[in-house]
């Protein structure tokens, strides 16, 4: 593989069964540096199952994941976090309870210098911690075209805002790469736009993004590379152009008349 | 040889009991998810109306025994309709349970105010007489309890296996939504088996009142022992409720021959810890599993009260000024008495707010830490005449080698199962307290601890003693929301909410938690001290586990996850029988009926209450999306 001298993530031989059935079986795939780089495939073919391999929430039969030419074997998913690796998941998990601000703020935990004993002596250098955080967020926010909702409380806001929410969250923390699973489930027309925007923003911030997606138009519209899947096996990658004329995902996704007939 | 037969059926009678009310805990468990900590009460409460009806009145005890359970029944079903029921709607089981445990206290109020506190002693059924198999002698009134409990057993089981009402309880247990589709009406499945339950709960009562004797306080006993046999046999499981109950009632009783009865509960309770630890859903396991729906942790998800920014300082402010010219106004020494008492419980209460209000992890057993740091301070102030600064430092470290090992012990476990092990762990300290008395003095308690001092100066009088307290409690509080209200606090409630979503932000759950239990502790550990400094006394029901649900209750009514809420529920559950002296004898019934109303129609306490009150005043309420919208339109 070229690309693996600028790889931020490398997925070898990866393999996971699920009480006989093979979930994901001997996948290899390369995120680029600074391009989004997008996961598709028909519902069941294990994308979901590879981020949760990735992030160690299931654990792994066989196979590397390299993330910044540092094995995650065994790393515990807090650990595999603090090294930047940020996902967000495919409901919505916004914290309930907080407004859409103090959200995102939670996102900054990773790269907080100031900790719990300075915060509860009042020292002048958490409070300005505070106070960064805070404008930071907000920012953020206004780049989503949150910042209206700034102080609403996160589960009072619409389906499409709070998946906007959960990836302004996961940008706060400054990731090394943003994996999203399925963030434009749920959205209507207009939210799918606004995602799209910010997606080409965090593109353009050089940002490497991993992005699970069913919506054809807006991967074909953002992604640099397609790796598409089918019933656990990676069954094409390459560039948009060179994925929509591939016969195999077409048939992966259309079926083909062999499979009628017996 | 012989005597170890007699003990062990000594112990089988005992067991039979225990393990009749860990069938009822078991029944409603399976129904509805839920642990309902009342039916001690219950039990207690029918064995009181047995002996009016039957000794008072001088009633036939075939009338007076089903008249007695028959009330008791509908009493439990018309209070569980009103409260356990809709609670099940809107409540996470870690908060139902503390519900049950507000039902429990209400109750043991409630007979309190009827009967008063002196013991009953019911007459055996069928005479004193025992009946004599060779060497063994077996007390009468064992027939009718091992007769009883068959009876339960092989009913409950016909009910649950043979009938259409069976299938229907079933199907509530292994899903309610499901259920409710197929058109089983959940509502009134959970108030059926809530009442079958107090049904049992009151047979039991009724038949081991001639056995023991009888206090306004014994169905605390009762829920804890038939509680400990349900989560020792595995709590899913009919037979596993019986085989808790007997081993629990022979351990107990073997303890008691051999060893000492005052240690016997705590040999009971490291045997729960134990089981609690190594296989927290019991002995026997349920073949079929509770599928958990989105009822778990709808509480979680409550908006927390805050007064905006200004409001919130000039408030603070206020509150300031109230506080320290407090002693001013208030002449009375009693009062002020109650309101340094108020003071010292508002810092167990703030590190209690701490753990559950922002980290969302239940704890029933808080008192245990109040425990350990007063009789530390205490003993050692005593006996070797130590300042009680030191004292209470050395409380403070001792509480939080406690809560190390606690926590690790109990890493595993969450939500409910974590509310039962630190009620384990309060009862322990509590039957530790009881059971050492070379160091705690026993159940009377520890006398001559010295008032509070600093490099010689005494805070003997309640006004010296209300300055120290009140400093304290304001240096903690501003502590406190120095970092509740920054990344730390965020990260706790985070936690609270969504455990997998702040794993994926790299927050270090299990650190966080840990850290908040050590929080709790450390202040526990200082309000135990200088309340027994203040009292120059401290005996175990002082701080024992109705403290720690009173704690509970002050916490709930004043206002969870605000930091300062709490002492207002202090004040209030503290002051009340003070100021109103002839109410004394109600205080246990209402503070009993204060947590259940509170969680119920209050769930964001006094604070929360007032907080709302503040923001519809000042127009400066938290914005909803469509306000934000209709504000962009117009813009």
């Amino acid at each position: 593989m070229t690309s693996q001298m600028d790889a931020v993530l490398s997925v070898r031989n990866l393999t996971k069964s699920f009480g006989g059935v093979r979930a994901v079986e001997k996948v290899n795939f390369d995120v680029a540096a600074g391009g989004v780089t997008a996961l598709i495939g028909p519902n069941g073919a294990g994308k979901t199952t590879i981020f949760n391999l990735i992030t160690n929430i299931f654990v792994k039969e066989d196979g590397r994941i390299i993330f910044f030419g540092r094995e995650l074997e065994g790393m515990s998913p807090v650990a595999i976090a603090e090294l930047g690796l940020i996902r967000t998941f495919q409901s919505a998990r916004v914290f309930p309870g907080m407004t859409a601000v103090e959200n995102v703020m939670i996102g900054a935990h990773r790269l907080a210098q100031r900790h719990g004993f300075s915060q509860t002596l009042w020292l002048s250098s958490s409070r300005k911690e505070e106070r960064d955080t805070r404008a930071t967020a907000e920012a953020l926010l206004d780049l989503a075209g949150l910042l209206q909702f700034r102080d609403v409380h996160s589960t009072d806001l619409p389906m499409g805002a709070q998946k906007l929410l959960e990836i302004v969250r996961a940008l706060m923390a400054r990731p090394k790469l943003l994996c999203l699973d399925e963030p434009a489930a749920g959205l209507n027309d207009t939210e799918t736009q606004e995602l799209t925007n910010l997606l080409r923003a965090i593109r353009q911030n050089g940002t490497p993004i991993l992005v699970i997606e069913h919506n054809m138009s807006l991967v074909m519209n953002v992604a640099d590379h397609i790796v598409v899947m089918d019933a656990g096996t990676v069954i094409a990658t390459g560039a948009p152009k060179v994925i929509q004329e591939d016969p195999r995902v077409i048939e992966a996704y259309l079926g083909t008349e062999h499979h009628a007939v017996p | 040889m012989w005597d170890f037969v007699q003990i062990c059926v000594g112990g089988l009678a005992v067991g039979a009991i225990y393990a009749v009310i860990a069938l009822g805990f078991s029944l409603v468990f399976r129904v509805t998810g839920a642990i309902n900590l009342s039916q001690g009460g219950f039990a207690v409460i029918a064995a009181m109306l047995g002996y009016t009806f039957a000794v008072t009145f001088g009633f036939p005890l075939w009338i007076a025994i089903p008249v007695a359970v028959g009330l008791t029944t509908l009493g439990g079903m018309i209070l569980g309709n009103f409260t356990f029921v809709p609670a099940l709607e809107r409540l996470s089981t870690a908060n139902i349970l503390m519900l049950t445990a507000g039902l429990l206290t209400m109750i043991q109020g409630f007979t309190l105010v009827i009967w008063g506190s002196q013991p009953y002693a019911m007459p055996p059924f069928s005479g004193e007489a025992p009946l004599v198999f060779g060497p063994i002698r077996l007390p009468s009134q064992s027939i009718w309890v091992f007769g009883s409990t068959a009876a339960c057993i092989c009913g409950l089981w016909l009910l649950i296996t043979r009938t259409k009402l069976g299938r229907a309880l079933r199907a509530c247990a292994e899903n309610p939504t499901a259920a409710s589709l197929m058109g089983v009406d959940v509502r009134r499945m959970t108030l059926f088996s809530f009442g079958l339950a107090t049904f049992i709960a009151a047979v039991a009562g009724v038949m081991v009142a001639p056995t023991t004797s009888l206090q306004f306080d014994t169905g605390g006993l009762f829920t804890i022992s038939g509680f400990i046999a349900a989560v020792i046999g595995g709590i899913t499981s009919f037979p596993g409720a019986v085989i808790g109950g007997v081993f629990l009632g022979l351990t107990t009783q073997i303890a008691t021959a051999y060893i000492s009865s005052l240690f016997a509960t705590a040999i009971a309770l490291v045997a729960l810890l134990a089981i609690l630890v190594w296989r927290p859903s019991g002995l026997l396991q349920s073949r079929v599993r509770r599928r958990h729906d989105v009822r778990e942790n709808l509480k979680a998800s409550m908006h927390m009260a805050r007064l905006a920014g200004g409001a919130a300082r000039i408030f603070a402010i206020l509150a300031f000024a109230i506080g320290l010219l407090l002693p001013l106004a208030v002449t009375d020494n009693g009062i002020l008495s109650g309101i340094v008492i108020a003071g010292i419980l508002f810092m167990t209460l703030m590190g209690l707010d701490v753990l559950m209000g922002y980290a969302g992890q239940v704890s029933l057993g808080q008192a245990g830490f109040m425990a350990i740091g007063g009789y530390t301070s205490g003993y050692l102030t005593v006996n070797y005449g130590v300042t009680p600064v030191v004292g209470v430092v050395a409380g403070i470290v001792l509480s939080l080698g406690c809560a190390l090992i606690l926590s690790i012990v109990t890493l595993r476990l969450r939500g409910l199962y974590l509310a039962l092990a630190t009620l384990t762990f309060g009862l322990l300290v509590d039957s530790c307290a009881v059971g050492f008395v070379g160091v705690t003095g026993g159940p009377s308690g520890l006398v001559g601890i010295p008032s509070f001092s600093v490099a010689g100066h005494e805070f003997a009088s309640p006004r010296s003693m209300y300055y120290l307290v009140f400093g304290l409690d304001v240096v903690i509080l501003v502590g406190l929301v120095g970092c509740m209200s920054s990344g730390f606090g965020r990260a706790l409630r985070a936690i609270r909410t969504d455990q997998l979503a702040a794993d994926a932000l790299g927050i270090n759950t299990v650190r966080y938690k840990l850290v908040a239990f050590l929080i709790s502790a450390a202040l526990a550990s200082l309000s135990g001290s200088l309340y027994a400094h203040f009292f120059n006394f401290l005996s175990p029901e002082m701080v024992g586990t109705d403290r720690s649900l009173e704690l509970v209750a002050m916490l709930i009514v004043g206002g969870e996850g605000t930091l300062f809420g709490s002492v207002l529920g202090a004040l209030l559950l503290t002051l009340m029988p003070t100021i109103f002296q002839p109410l004394a004898l109600y205080k246990t019934f209402v503070s009993g009926a204060l947590l259940v109303c509170g969680f119920l129609y209050l769930p964001q306490g006094i604070y929360g209450a007032l907080v709302h009150f503040v923001a519809q005043l000042t127009g400066n309420t938290t914005p909803k999306v469509t306000d934000v919208k209709a504000a962009g339109a117009h813009r």
